[in-house]
């Protein structure tokens, strides 16, 4: 076999091999790898921080278990940053399949707080720092009627309580109480989010998606229409990059951690089509 | 008639949506409110019953006319079946009258969810990195101008939204940032324009009933 066949046809096992080795390695022996936050994330965190006592933010968990490895570290960032600087919180989810990753994000970082809390003040205490609405269908529904009212469209919240009894809904009632809404979500959602509740209300909206459909989004951001973006692994990064230099909130940083996997696995597969190609470039000479 | 209800009913339904938007009289609004907070939520109530029930048949009758694959369906049944009974009467919060419990083994909804579900799912996902990365061996090859501008945007992409992209140099993450917002932005705008416009005729074309394919039956 000559050596451009070689380049050529390199065994898709080998490939496999070699991607699963460079994928893994990292992850059995993690470290944190410093990212620097960029413009579109530096945006969502100052919206979020921004969020003033009489307001609330809402994080729209609306991401599947597919996806769940890039877009649950931004879920859990935002709330650690959320229940760090005091900020109310309504947590919901467009989906019922969604639901579960929602619910686990919302318990990890709930526990941590309490874990080290002191006192009851210090405490994160359902229905007072915050609530969780779970999912009402179908997705136009809670998307336009929550400018009207929160409480008539999620009359009883996730686990069966009265939303209008809790008491951080005192004050929470519609859009002009909320900050910002933060959408989690592999599809087209946020957009969906800009184009009912933002158009019609005026309510700002975040992003945090996979790195995929991150193109997809960058025109909604440049016109404004997204307050911030979190694209992929690296968005949910310097997220958390952001959350622990302001706030020195401790806490596993998965995404942190998967950096050097991610890098290992953008420079094999830039290796495999760098090599392809010369395989190609030699073969076509001989022709 | 079976034509012609579901047409006015889509004729209505599709007008009333659209005047919402450009009639902010608080009149019409209160008319608007009743229709997506409780007309729609009883519609999709329906929908979803209509949909289970769809997916149970569809799947009983693959079992028993025993056509290819009819195995799975059973573990389809036996899924949704517990899964149905745990979810409704165990309680979201493993607070039902359900136990979700033997012993210290929990079986609880968010439980199964949490070491059935996810796993499997991100599992499915995670293997399209190796097909990628395979595919990409294989098929990116540089045969023209276009492909060659297409690589060298995707690698410069992909080292500069990593952190060794800032390495390399304090500039490189910021022209990854101008590829995304200009020209990247005026590509997907294009498209984006040319979706709405296809939306917007295809809308119509339902509402005003030239367009039928939905109604289904072929002719």
């Amino acid at each position: 076999m000559k050596l451009y066949e070689r380049l050529m046809t390199i065994d898709r096992r080998i490939i496999y091999g070699i991607l699963l080795a460079v994928v893994m390695l990292p992850l059995i022996f993690p470290s944190v790898v410093k990212v620097t936050p960029m413009s579109p994330v530096e945006k969502l965190f100052t919206a979020v921080d921004n969020t003033t006592d009489d307001k609330a933010l809402i994080l729209d968990c609306s991401y599947s278990p597919q996806i769940k490895a890039e877009v649950e570290p931004m879920a859990i960032a935002v709330l650690r940053h959320a229940f760090k600087t005091r900020k109310k919180v309504l947590v919901l989810s467009l989906y019922v399949e969604m639901i579960g990753l929602a619910t686990r994000a919302i318990n990890q970082v709930v526990e941590e707080f309490n874990a080290t809390a002191q006192t009851y003040e210090d405490s994160i205490i359902y229905g007072r720092d915050y609530v969780f609405l779970g999912w009402q269908p179908p997705p136009i529904v809670p998307m336009l009627g929550m400018g009207e009212s929160i409480s008539n469209i999620y009359v009883v919240d996730y686990y069966g309580n009265e939303t209008d009894t809790l008491q951080m809904m005192e004050r929470i009632r519609n859009y002009n109480d909320i900050s910002i809404l933060v959408a989690l979500s592999g599809s087209r959602i946020p957009i969906s989010w800009v184009a009912y509740a933002q158009n019609r209300y005026g309510l700002a909206v975040g992003v945090g998606c996979t790195a995929v459909s991150g193109a997809d989004f960058y025109p909604y951001y440049q016109t404004g229409q997204f307050t911030g973006l979190m694209v992929g692994m690296k968005g949910a990064a310097e997220y958390e990059e952001l959350v622990e230099a302001n706030y020195a909130v401790k806490g596993r940083r998965i995404a942190s951690e998967a950096m050097l996997s991610l890098t290992y696995a953008h420079l094999a597969i830039m290796l495999f089509i760098v090599i392809g190609n010369i395989g190609f470039f030699l073969h076509r000479r001989k022709k | 008639m079976k034509k012609t209800i579901p047409l006015t009913l889509i004729f209505i339904a599709g007008l009333l949506g659209v005047i919402s938007f450009v009639i902010p009289h608080p009149s019409y609004q209160v008319y608007d409110e009743w229709i997506r907070n409780d007309l729609l939520r009883v519609l999709s109530a329906f929908a979803v019953v209509l949909a289970l029930g769809s997916l149970l048949r569809v799947h009983f009758d693959k079992i028993r006319r025993k056509r290819k694959n009819w195995q799975f369906s059973w573990l389809l049944l036996v899924a949704f079946g517990a899964s149905a009974i745990i979810g409704l009467f165990g309680g979201v919060a493993a607070d039902g009258i359900l136990p979700t419990t033997i012993g210290s083994f929990p079986f609880d909804i968010q439980t199964l969810y949490e070491n059935i579900v996810i796993p499997l799912a991100s599992s499915m996902f995670a293997l399209l990195a190796f097909f990628m990365a395979s595919a990409a061996y294989r098929a990116f090859r540089v045969r023209s101008m276009e492909a060659t501008l297409l690589l060298g945007a995707a690698f410069i992409v992909m080292i500069g939204v990593l952190p060794l992209g800032y390495s390399i140099s304090q500039h490189l993450p910021g022209f990854v940032q101008w590829i995304l917002n200009v020209p990247n932005v005026a590509g997907q705008r294009g498209i984006v324009f040319g979706i709405a416009l296809g939306v917007v005729a295809t809308s119509l074309k339902i509402i005003l009933g030239i367009e039928r394919a939905w109604l289904g039956g072929g002719e």
